[in-house]
């Protein structure tokens, strides 16, 4: 079974080593017992194969060899009893072979056995640092042993990524060169405190410089190594990228800093600068601005603006000021459209924004715009704009996305806050400048607060207010209230109903108050306070009360004049009747007699009827011209002294030719007084009066004339015994037209104006007309005539004498 | 004229104008109609049912009920019956009026004698 080569060969070398010591032995004791050469001479070749044995192989055959070489050493001493005088050589040549050969065998393997820990060792320290490279090379942070001025000795690949060199190059740098400029202080102390031993380890967060200028924030921890025994003093360096945990940190401090502004603000444009501020210090901008709506316009213009300085940020700035962004138009445009977070690591890639392309000309590198949203609707968008090149990174989005939010609502609040402090600076103001009085009052009717307008209204201060004068309008209120069949004061007013009072000033000026009373309920709906109003009304009174007067005196006179417009056509209509009717008779005879044919005595009694209705028609016009010249007052009167008793007589002899069924008594007062007056119109008064009479006796019957004194008036009566008045026209009977038309009376002629005119001549006489009747049983008209005042007082004097 | 055509054909004239009455009596009866007269609506009610003229000629401003009262009876017992008002109330409004009332025809006072003749004529022979 031939294994391979290699395996066969070595095993074929041991075989070959193994045995070669035997051999040399066997070799050796051939060439003495065939030279037969004496075992002192041959001694040394023994003691080399013994050597041989001794070196090459292991303990027991190293024994062995030397063992063989013994027996080799005394056999021909042994077996030639010539050579017994050999004997006593050969064993202590055997003896010293033996010895020899067992101490070298043990030299040779303790050597061995050292060389073999050794080689040992070796391998496994080449192992340990292969490991110990590995884990170098693997480290998340960057290690490197540099010397104590901090140039380079061994980097590992991390660090020369967190420098964003390579070996090569870093090795041509120092730890000062890849050090910010504002590091480089206090790395340089540092490294003198190493030095010096003062410390044997320092560390620091610094900032790493990157060959594109990058700038990283990294922790620095550099440890003096033990100076070795031979060689210099290194130092191991360890720099760890700390830019995540300073970012998670500097959100961590915007956040909190934004919230702080937030929940100390009250007002957007006290606020504003301080979030930017915030956003531009924390998080590294150069640039924050602030967009916000323009309601009226529908753009977006900057409101606020931070910055960090600097002259070249001045064009920037000044460019955005001057700007109105439309929806959905550059970076600011488009996150208001979308809503969401835009961001341009690049500006010169900012396609259709010519501010931000012209920005990258400044030296200004990315930007990030984001919106303020309230309520799902962008109100605003915050930009941030750096000087150097930045990529967002999740957690930064994510923060300045809840930032817009957690703003907008802030915005909305702040404002809601404004306007309602607006509102109530606003209220205030009225109320303490209202020309209205406005009064707040406890639900237990106690007044609580009154505007300085109630007090100056009333004259009071506040207490004499609160202890009489609120109180006495109290009890008028419901007084009022009780009287009008309103809710009292305290019965839950919630109506906001209106009562006005008498209230006096404290200087007792009576006033005319308005209280308005609404109820104002609490948080859960009960009346907590009653507010009222209070308006002094005194003069909007007064004058409504004259003018209530004017009005109702107005409403009057309307009244009279419909009512007079009314008579005035029932007038018409009844006269337009009653000359029609009279025409009717006039029109139609006559033109009976001028298409002839008709016999002579038809022809005198048409002529009669047409005479009769012709005399009726004139009546009537006469009438009604005295009538309304008498109401319209152009009638005037022909005073002069008259004998009442004179022109009762005078009425009487004219009657009485024409009434020759009737009776005329007199009863007259021989002692009257003479009146003034109108003796032809009192004559027509009293004509009429008797000639009424005679037509309503038509069976005849005695007409009585009588006048005597009644206190300061001449009381005339005209009395019949004809056929009366019904009771239900008698209180008609001087009204126009109402000429009585049933029973009896149907056919007794009369204009129906008559008694109108009479009493008009009363009336101007300054005396009264009235009748008296029983239907069936006579009328009695009566009319009094005043004394004139001689006359009183020459009756007076008489009746005291 | 026509005293052959028009026999029988009874008018019955209420009116408390005793002129009137003469009027219409004169010219109606020389035209051939017989004439009744009533001085006031109740007659003139009692007339129209008991005699059962052709026709009434009915003044409204009478004692009593008036004419367009007496209509309203007249009509309610025999509706048939031709009415025509005659009346000085003679406004336009008033011949609506009287119309409305339920009148067959209006005569308004004063009048040619010819116009109350053939409006008796009219419906003693109607086409």
């Amino acid at each position: 079974m031939p294994g391979p080569g290699p395996t066969y060969a070595s095993r074929a070398g041991i075989l070959a080593r193994r045995t070669a010591p035997l051999a040399a032995l066997v070799a050796v004791f051939l060439f003495q017992t065939i030279l037969n050469v004496d075992t002192v001479v041959v001694f040394p070749l023994y003691l080399g194969a013994v050597l041989m044995g001794a070196i090459l192989e292991e303990r027991l055959e190293s024994f062995a060899v030397a063992g063989v070489a013994v027996l080799a050493l005394l056999f021909r001493p042994m077996m030639a009893s010539g050579h017994t005088s050999e004997i006593g050589p050969a064993v202590l040549l055997s003896a010293v072979t033996l010895g020899v050969g067992t101490v070298v065998n043990e030299l040779t393997r303790h050597s061995r056995s050292v060389a073999a820990a050794a080689q040992h060792r070796v391998v496994e320290l080449s192992a340990a640092e292969r490991s110990l490279r590995a884990t170098l090379e693997s480290a998340g942070v960057g290690l490197a042993l540099a010397g104590l001025n901090g140039n380079w000795l061994e980097v590992n690949q991390p660090l020369a990524l967190i420098l964003g060199r390579s070996r090569d190059e870093l090795f041509r740098t120092t730890l000062a060169e890849v050090t910010a400029d504002g590091d480089q202080a206090a790395l340089r102390d540092g490294l003198a405190l190493l030095r010096s031993r003062d410390v044997m380890s320092w560390s620091a967060d610094v900032h790493v410089v990157r060959p594109d200028g990058a700038v990283l924030p990294s922790a620095l921890l550099i440890a003096r190594l033990p100076t070795p025994p031979i060689g210099d003093a290194t130092l191991l360096v360890q720099v760890s990228d700390i830019s995540a945990r300073e970012r998670a940190q500097s959100i961590a401090n915007c956040v909190a800093a934004v919230r702080q502004v937030i929940v100390s603000s009250s007002a957007v444009d006290a606020a504003m600068p301080q979030l930017l501020e915030a956003f531009s210090g924390y998080l590294g901008w150069s640039v924050a601005q602030y967009w916000a709506m323009d309601s009226e316009t529908h753009t977006m213009r900057v409101r606020n603006a931070w910055n960090t300085g600097g002259p070249i940020l001045e064009g920037f700035l000044h460019a955005s000021r001057g700007m109105s962004v439309a929806l959905g138009s550059s970076m600011v445009g488009r996150v208001w459209k979308s809503g969401v977070l835009s961001a341009e690591e690049d500006l010169e890639k900012a396609s259709g924004d010519e501010r931000l392309t012209a920005a990258r000309s400044v030296g200004l590198h990315s930007a990030v715009a984001f919106p303020i949203v309230d309520s799902g609707e962008v109100t605003g968008v915050i930009e941030l704009v750096s000087d150097h090149a930045r990529i967002l990174q999740d957690d930064e989005v994510t923060m300045l996305a809840t930032a817009g939010v957690e703003i907008g609502q802030f915005i909305r609040r702040s404002e809601t806050a404004q306007a309602l402090k607006r509102s109530e600076a606003d209220h205030r103001a009225i109320y303490e400048h209202s020309p209205f009085g406005i009064a707040r009052i406890s639900s237990g009717g106690e007044l609580l607060e009154a505007n300085p307008a109630v007090l100056r209204m009333l004259e009071r201060d506040e207490e004499a207010m609160r202890q009489t004068a609120w109180p006495e309008l109290l009890r008028a209120y419901d007084q009022v209230a009780a009287r009008q069949r309103k809710a009292q004061f305290l019965a839950g007013i919630t109506d906001g109903s209106s009562i006005q009072v008498r209230a006096a000033t404290s200087s007792g000026k009576w006033l005319w108050l308005q209280l308005t009373a609404t109820s104002i309920p609490d948080a859960n709906g009960r009346p907590e306070h009653v507010l009222v109003m209070v308006e002094d009304v005194t003069a909007v009174r007064e004058t409504s009360d004259r003018l209530n007067e004017a009005l109702e005196a107005q409403r009057e006179a309307n009244a009279n004049l419909e009512r007079t417009d009314r008579t005035k056509s029932e007038f018409l209509s009844i006269v337009s009747h009653e000359f029609r009717t009279a025409l009717t008779g006039i029109q139609g005879f006559s033109e009976l007699i001028r298409d002839g044919g008709l016999e002579s005595d038809e022809v005198h009694a048409y002529g009669g009827y047409i005479f009769n209705d012709a005399d009726r028609v004139n009546r009537l016009i006469g009438d009604m011209l005295d009538l309304d010249r008498m109401e319209s007052g152009r009638m005037s009167m022909r005073t002069t002294d008259v004998d009442i008793n004179d022109v009762l007589m005078e009425a009487i002899s004219r009657a009485a030719p024409s009434a020759v069924t009737s009776e005329f008594k007199s009863d007259l007062d021989a002692r009257l007084p003479i009146v003034a007056g109108d003796r032809d119109r009192l004559i027509q008064v009293v004509s009429n009066l008797v000639n009424n009479a005679v037509k309503y006796s038509p069976e005849g019957g005695t007409i009585t004339l009588s006048s005597r004194v009644d206190g300061r008036f001449v009381l005339i009566s005209v009395s019949d015994s004809g056929i009366g008045i019904p009771p239900e026209e008698i209180g008609h009977v001087f009204e126009r037209f109402r000429r009585v038309r049933s029973g009896a009376a149907q056919s007794i002629p009369g204009t129906g104006l008559g008694l109108t005119i009479v009493k008009q001549i009363v009336e101007m006489h300054g005396g009264k007309i009235w009748v008296e009747s029983a239907l069936g049983h006579g009328s009695s008209f009566h009319f009094t005539v005043p004394l004139s005042p001689e006359a009183v007082k020459a009756m007076q004097q008489l009746q005291h004498a | 004229m026509r005293e052959v055509d028009a026999s029988g054909f009874k008018v019955l004239v209420a009116d408390d104008n005793e002129v009137a009455q003469r009027l219409y009596k004169r010219v109606l009866e020389k035209a051939g109609y017989p004439v009744l007269i009533a001085a006031d609506g109740l007659q003139a009610v009692d007339l129209a049912l008991g005699q059962r003229p052709a026709m009434i000629l009915m003044d409204v401003a009478m004692p009593g009920i008036d004419g367009l009262e007496a209509m309203r009876r007249i009509k309610a017992e025999i509706p048939g019956m031709p009415i025509v008002i005659a009346s000085a109330h003679s406004m336009a409004s008033d011949r609506e009026r009287f119309l409305a009332a339920g009148a067959d025809n209006v005569l308004s006072k004063p009048f040619q004698l010819h116009d109350l003749i053939s409006i008796v004529e009219q419906l003693a022979n109607p086409k």
